[in-house]
C-alpha cells in the first residue's frame, strides 16, 4: 500500500487536530486541548480504487512559545494549511508556514482550509486576504471539524493531487 | 572514571527505553521501563522495543536525523521533541527521544512523558486560551462594534432613503417633540417654508414656523386631537420673494414615540392653480365669481382694457361696475396713474362741471380758489363716471366736446387744458331710452360706448351666491370682529339661492352684515337675516337654478331613469305637462322615446 506523509500546518488553535480526529475516528470535542508535541495519526483512503495510507502529522500550532521545526517537514508529499476564519492573524501564520513549507520540501501541492465554517457569522476572514494562498493551492474550502462539513473530501483532494504529483 | 552506560542497573533509574546503535541496527539495553509496553501497545503483545523503532513513523523519522547528528562529530544529546502517535502507543503516551554519543558508543533513549509531566503543556495550554478569550472577546467588540456601526449607517441610509422619497413626493417634513419644540426639518420642508432651519429648530411650533400664529395654532390643536379625527390643515403663506404658497400640513403622531409628532408638508400651490384653471377662476381683480356669465366678462375685461377707448359699463345697482372699471384701469397700460370714480348722479351743472372740469377762482358763487377737476387730476389715468345716465344735458356736452378734443377748459376760464384721460362710464339704466327721451345725447353715447360691457344681475349667476356669500361672510366676520360665528347655514344658503337680489352682490354683502351682527350662535341662520329676506314668500317662484343647471337637471333626471320621463319628472317634483313643455323648451332631445 502506498503510504504518503502529510502535514497539518497551522496557527495555534486553529483546529487542525479537531480535523484529524474528524477525519480518523469522526468525532469532536469542543474542549481545547493544546497540541504539545507533533502527533501521528494514520488513514486509509481509496482514491479511485487504490487505497493509500496518509500519515498524517499534527504538527504544533506556531506562536511565541513554540515553532514549527522545520525537519518535521520533511518527507511529507503535501500538507494542509489551516487558517480559523474567526481569527484573522491565523492568514499570516499560515502564510508563514507555506513560506517555511515551499522552503524546505519544495512545490508539494496542498489545500488551503478555511476552518470553523459552522462559526461563519463569526467570521472575519475574507477571501480577498488569503488571494495569494488560493492560488496556489489545489483546493480552497471552508470546513468545519465540528460538523464534518468538507473535512474529507479536503483530505481526499490532496491525496489525490500527491498521487498525480 | 566514568560510569559504564552498560550497568544495567544505573540505566533502570531513568525509567527510559534505551538502545544502543550496533553494526546490525540497534538493541534493547537493560530493563523495560515501567511504561513499557504502553497501552496502545497491549494488544500486540508480540512487538519488542526495537520493533517499535521500525513502526513508529516519528521514530523513522528521526533516527536518520540521529544519524546525521551521530555523523557531525559533534556532542551532547539531540532530542527529538514530544511527540505521541496513538496508533502505536496509545493517545496519551507522551514520548520524546534523545540521541547521546559515548565515545564511540551511540545511544538512543525513548522516554515517556504522562500528560501531567510535561511541564510545558500547562504553560502553554493557559497562555494559548488566554489568547484565544482574547482575540475572542476582541473579536465580540469589534463584531458588535460592526454591527451598531452597520445598523446605524443602515438606519441613517434608511433615513436618507425615506427622505428622499419624501422629497421626491414633495413632501417636507418637521419633527416635534413631546415638548412642541421642533427637532428636525427636512430640506424639503426648509425649502417650502423659504426659512433658516437654524431658526426654527429648537424653536416652539408658534414661535419657530413661519406661519400666522393662527395657523400654527391650528396644527397644534390638530396634534392633541385623536388620529382619526385631525385634519389636514390648509397654511397659505405669502412669500415675501416668490409668489404665495400654499400648503397642506398633516399632523401624525411618531409611530416610535407618540408624544412626537410629524409634521408632512405638501405643497398645494400648483393644485391650487390646476384647480382654478379647472373650475375657471372664481375671483378676478376683485370680482368674484365663476358662473359662465362672469367668466365671459372677465375676458372681456381682459379684451378691452388694453385698448384704449371710453368704456359704457353697463348693469343694475350693486352688480359691481366700479370694479370693473377698476379692473379695466388695472390690467390697462394707465395704471400706474390714478384710478378717479365720480358719481354724476344728484349732482347740480355747476357743481359736477367743476368737478370734472374745474374752475377759476370766483367762476361761481362759493368758488373760494383756483380748482382742478377730476379731468386734470386723473391726467394719465382714468376716469370713471358712475350713473351717467344722470348727468345733465350740459355737461353733457362738455363732456362730448372733451372727448373729441382732448382738452377741457376750467369753469370761467377760456384757456383750454390738454387732458389725457380714458373716461369710462357706468349706468344702470338704459341709456337708449333716455336718448329717445331726449335725456340723454345721442352723440354722447356713441361716443362712449365705442366698447360695451354687461354686468349681469346676481339672479342671473345663482350658482356665484354661495361663493359670494362665502368671501363675503369671511370678509365681514373679520372686519366684524365676528370670528365666533363659524359658517352660514345650509337653510340661510338656501334663501340667498331663492332671493331675486334686486340689488345685487351689495345687497348679498349688506344682507351678510346685517346677518352676522345679528348672528349669536356660531351659525348665520335665516334668522338673522334681513326681514325681505327672513320672511316673506320667497321673491322668486322659478327653480333656483339659472337655464343651462335646469337642463342638466332633466338631463341627469332622466339618465338616473334610464330616460323613463314620467319618473324623472317626479324625481324633479314637476308636472308632467311641464317637464314635457321644458324638454321641448330647452331642446332636449331623447334617442329612444319613453319606454
Ligand atoms: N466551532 C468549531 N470549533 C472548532 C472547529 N475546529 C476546532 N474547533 C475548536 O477550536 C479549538 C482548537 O482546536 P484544535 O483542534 O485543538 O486546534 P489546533 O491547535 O489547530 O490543533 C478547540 O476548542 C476546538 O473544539 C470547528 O470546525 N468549529
Ligand atoms: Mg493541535
Amino acid at each position: 500500500m502506498i503510504q504518503k506523509k502529510i502535514c497539518l500546518l497551522g496557527a495555534f488553535a486553529v483546529g487542525k487536530t479537531s480535523l484529524v480526529k474528524r477525519l480518523v475516528s469522526g468525532i469532536f470535542s469542543d474542549k481545547y486541548l493544546t497540541t504539545v508535541g507533533v502527533k501521528i495519526d494514520q488513514k486509509k483512503l481509496s482514491i479511485r480504487g487504490q487505497d493509500l495510507m496518509m500519515v498524517i502529522w499534527d504538527l504544533y500550532g506556531d506562536d511565541d512559545f513554540q515553532k514549527v521545526r522545520a525537519s518535521y517537514l520533511q518527507g511529507s508529499s503535501g500538507y494542509i494549511l489551516v487558517i480559523d476564519g474567526t481569527r484573522k492573524e491565523t492568514v499570516d501564520v499560515a502564510g508563514k508556514l507555506h513560506e517555511l513549507a515551499q522552503k524546505t520540501i519544495g512545490p508539494v501541492p496542498f489545500v488551503l482550509l478555511l476552518n470553523k465554517h459552522d462559526l461563519v457569522d463569526e467570521w472575519v476572514v475574507e477571501c480577498p486576504m488569503v488571494s495569494d494562498l488560493r492560488d496556489q493551492a489545489c483546493l480552497v474550502s471552508m470546513v468545519s471539524a465540528k460538523t464534518g462539513e468538507g473535512v474529507e473530501a479536503a483530505f481526499t483532494a490532496l491525496s489525490e493531487a500527491m498521487l498525480r504529483s | 572514571m566514568a560510569v559504564s552506560i552498560h550497568d544495567h542497573a544505573l540505566l533502570g533509574v531513568f525509567d527510559a527505553l534505551i538502545f544502543q546503535k550496533t553494526a546490525k541496527g540497534f538493541e534493547h539495553l537493560g530493563d523495560l521501563p515501567s511504561w513499557f509496553p504502553p497501552p496502545g501497545l497491549s494488544r500486540e503483545t508480540e512487538l519488542s522495543p526495537e520493533q517499535i523503532l521500525d513502526r513508529s513513523f516519528f521514530l523513522q523519522h528521526f533516527l536518520h536525523e540521529a544519524q546525521a547528528w551521530w555523523e557531525s562529530g559533534k556532542t551532547g544529546p539531540w532530542k527529538s521533541g514530544l511527540w505521541n502517535e496513538p496508533a502505536l502507543f496509545g493517545e496519551d503516551v507522551v514520548l520524546e527521544a534523545t540521541a547521546v554519543r559515548h565515545g564511540s558508543f551511540r545511544y538512543l533513549i525513548l522516554q515517556r512523558f504522562g500528560p501531567d509531566m510535561v511541564p510545558i503543556q500547562p504553560l502553554l495550554q493557559k497562555a494559548r486560551e488566554e489568547q484565544l478569550s482574547h482575540r475572542q472577546a476582541v473579536n465580540h467588540h469589534e463584531r458588535t462594534e460592526a454591527q451598531l456601526g452597520s445598523r446605524l449607517a443602515k438606519s441613517e441610509q434608511e433615513r436618507d432613503d425615506v427622505m428622499a422619497v419624501l422629497d421626491g413626493l414633495g413632501l417636507g417634513t418637521i419633527m416635534i417633540d413631546a415638548n412642541r419644540v421642533v427637532t428636525f426639518i427636512s430640506g424639503k420642508a426648509h425649502d417650502l417654508l423659504q426659512t433658516d432651519p437654524a431658526r426654527i429648530i429648537g424653536r416652539t411650533l408658534i414661535d419657530g414656523l413661519p406661519w400666522k400664529e393662527d395657523d400654527s395654532a391650528r396644527v397644534e390643536e390638530m396634534g392633541r386631537l385623536p388620529g382619526a379625527q385631525r385634519q389636514v390643515v390648509r397654511v397659505v403663506m405669502d412669500g415675501k420673494k416668490r409668489s404665495a404658497t400654499a400648503l397642506e400640513v398633516e399632523v401624525q403622531d411618531d409611530p416610535r414615540d407618540p408624544r412626537k409628532t410629524i409634521l408632512l408638508l405638501k405643497d398645494v400651490t400648483e393644485m391650487e392653480e390646476l384647480r382654478r384653471l379647472l373650475v375657471g377662476p372664481t375671483q378676478f381683480q376683485n370680482l368674484i365669481g365663476k358662473s359662465p356669465a362672469m367668466r365671459a366678462v372677465y375676458e372681456r375685461i381682459r379684451d378691452i382694457a388694453v385698448v384704449d377707448v371710453p368704456v359704457l359699463i353697463d348693469g343694475e345697482t350693486g352688480t359691481g361696475k366700479e370694479l370693473v372699471a377698476r379692473a379695466l384701469h388695472q390690467l390697462s397700460p394707465r395704471h400706474d396713474h390714478l384710478f378717479l370714480p365720480v358719481n354724476c348722479a344728484g349732482l347740480t351743472d355747476s357743481l359736477l362741471g367743476s368737478q370734472l372740469f374745474g374752475h377759476k377762482r370766483g367762476a361761481f358763487t362759493g368758488a373760494i380758489s383756483d380748482h382742478e377737476g377730476f379731468f386734470e387730476s386723473a391726467e394719465g389715468g382714468t376716469l370713471l363716471l358712475d350713473e351717467i345716465g344722470d348727468m345733465p344735458l350740459a355737461i353733457q356736452t362738455t363732456l362730448l366736446r372733451v372727448l373729441q378734443e382732448g382738452e377741457i377748459i376750467r369753469l370761467g376760464e377760456s384757456r383750454p387744458r390738454k387732458v389725457n384721460v380714458r373716461v369710462l362710464a357706468a349706468t344702470n339704466q338704459h341709456l337708449q331710452e333716455l336718448v329717445d327721451k331726449g335725456a340723454f345725447r345721442a352723440d354722447l353715447l356713441y361716443r362712449i360706448r365705442v366698447a360695451r360691457l354687461r354686468l349681469p344681475p346676481l339672479r342671473e349667476r345663482r350658482e356665484d351666491i354661495p361663493l359670494l356669500s362665502t368671501a363675503f361672510f369671511e370678509q365681514s366676520r373679520v372686519a366684524l370682529g365676528k370670528m365666533g360665528v363659524l359658517d352660514i347655514a345650509p337653510e340661510t344658503m338656501q334663501s340667498f339661492l331663492r332671493y331675486s337680489w334686486p340689488g345685487n352682490v351689495r345687497e348679498l354683502k349688506g344682507a351678510l352684515e346685517y346677518a352676522l351682527i345679528h348672528c349669536r350662535g356660531g351659525s348665520v341662520l335665516p334668522s338673522d337675516l334681513p326681514p325681505e329676506l327672513s320672511d316673506g314668500p320667497p321673491a322668486v317662484q322659478s327653480s333656483p337654478f339659472s337655464k343651462p343647471n335646469e337642463r342638466q337637471l332633466i338631463l341627469d333626471a332622466l339618465a338616473q331613469t334610464k330616460g323613463k320621463r314620467a319618473q324623472a319628472a317626479k324625481i324633479l317634483g314637476m308636472s308632467r305637462s311641464t317637464f314635457y313643455r321644458r324638454l321641448t323648451e330647452l331642446e332636449i332631445v331623447q334617442e329612444d322615446s319613453d319606454r
